[in-house]
């Protein structure tokens, strides 16, 4: 599956060779090339992307006002041709900073290190381990491992359920199952994973969780009782 | 269709800086040249809002104009042109009017000038060396 990326800059030269980079790499799909700020977020809030190639200085508004601006967090590659943007560049976290023009190669290192960044889940010094962010109507959705009380396949999407509301996305038991924290999840089911501070009891070959009845099945029943506190 | 022998043939002007141009393209003479076109249609207006800029004696458009035309040349391996946007752009950034910058964009505005001749040219060249 490719990963999705929006050019925002305001110079077509730029803009055209950073699409022919992205083309180039086999493992970019171009969403959209905006010249200004404001378009950029209409289309960028209403549609959730991997990557970000971003300049700086833009007529009207900064590549840093859209980040001020956007509802989630992608992968900020900037690319600008004035290295004083660094330090601005470390504030916002962005993976890396290509100063035009740029090679073809410094461009796939750039790609590298985003792609890195996503394959750890958009970790940044493991800041992840008490959260996750969900793709969930067009936005990133912060959820704290605290709040999540189990996750149920829906064939080709899950359904993370906390207690007062329930987020739908794309996405399948087992690839979720190497990406949260081992330390509270655990799966019980080809069809769920739990949070295991959750259960409120456990009943031959299920348990409950606030009322929910979860099946435990025989391959997962021997671990599920190692992982609890029993007396 | 020229082979790959005949694309290497192709010399550009000495100004250009070549060893530049094929970092950043190989020997993609096609797309150098749509290169050379895109950035040819872009600078002609850009240049003219530098111009605009320096006649309202705005600075900080005057900075922002400069700045947008500056990468334009890294594309068409024109960096010391490049480098003397970078140049001017910081000049703008501390000038109080653009009384003092007079004599910088003078020099600014002829190497723009001249750019503009050479890259059209090269442009004509590259255009007849791609046609089939």
């Amino acid at each position: 599956m490719s990963t999705n990326c929006v050019i925002v800059e305001d110079l077509q030269v730029a803009a055209e060779y950073t699409r022919k980079c992205c083309e180039k790499s086999g493992m970019l799909e171009v969403k959209g090339h905006f010249t200004n700020v404001p378009d950029a977020l209409q289309f960028l809030n209403s549609t959730t992307i991997d990557i970000l190639f971003l300049d700086v200085e833009m007529p009207g508004a900064t590549g840093f006002d859209l980040l001020d601006q956007l509802g989630y967090s992608p992968r900020v590659i900037l690319t600008t041709s004035k290295p004083e943007y660094a330090y601005n560049a470390f504030e916002y976290k962005v993976v890396d900073f290509l100063k035009k023009p740029f090679t073809y190669q410094r461009f796939l290192e750039a790609l590298q290190r985003a792609i890195a960044q996503e394959d750890n889940g958009g970790a940044v010094n493991g800041e992840s381990d008490n959260h996750i962010f969900i793709k969930s109507d067009g936005k990133l959705v912060r959820l704290n491992n605290e709040d999540i009380l189990y996750i149920e396949s829906m064939g080709d999407y899950v359904k993370f359920v906390t207690a007062d509301k329930k987020y739908i996305t794309h996405n399948t038991i087992k690839a979720l199952e190497e990406k949260v924290n081992k330390a509270c999840f655990m799966k019980v089911h080809r069809s769920y994973i739990i949070n295991l501070t959750k259960i409120d009891d456990i009943r031959e070959n299920d348990l409950f969780i606030k009322g929910t009845e979860i099946p435990i099945s025989k391959a997962h029943k021997q671990d599920v009782l190692r992982r609890l506190n029993i007396i | 269709m020229r082979n790959q022998a005949e694309h290497n043939t192709f010399i550009f002007n000495n100004e250009i800086d070549r060893d530049l141009l094929f970092s950043l393209y190989e020997d993609d003479f096609p797309y150098i040249e749509e290169i050379f076109s895109i950035t040819l249609s872009q600078i002609k207006p850009d240049i003219s809002q530098l111009l605009t800029a320096f006649e309202a004696g705005n600075t900080q458009e005057l900075r922002r104009a400069t700045h947008k035309l500056k990468p334009s040349f890294g594309f068409v391996g024109l960096p010391a042109m490049q480098e003397q946007c970078r140049q001017f752009e910081s000049e703008c950034s501390v000038a109080t009017s653009v009384d003092s910058l007079t004599p910088s964009f003078r020099k600014l505005v002829a190497g723009l000038d001249a750019s503009v001749i050479l890259l059209e040219s090269e442009y004509q060249k590259l255009k007849e060396f791609n046609q089939p």
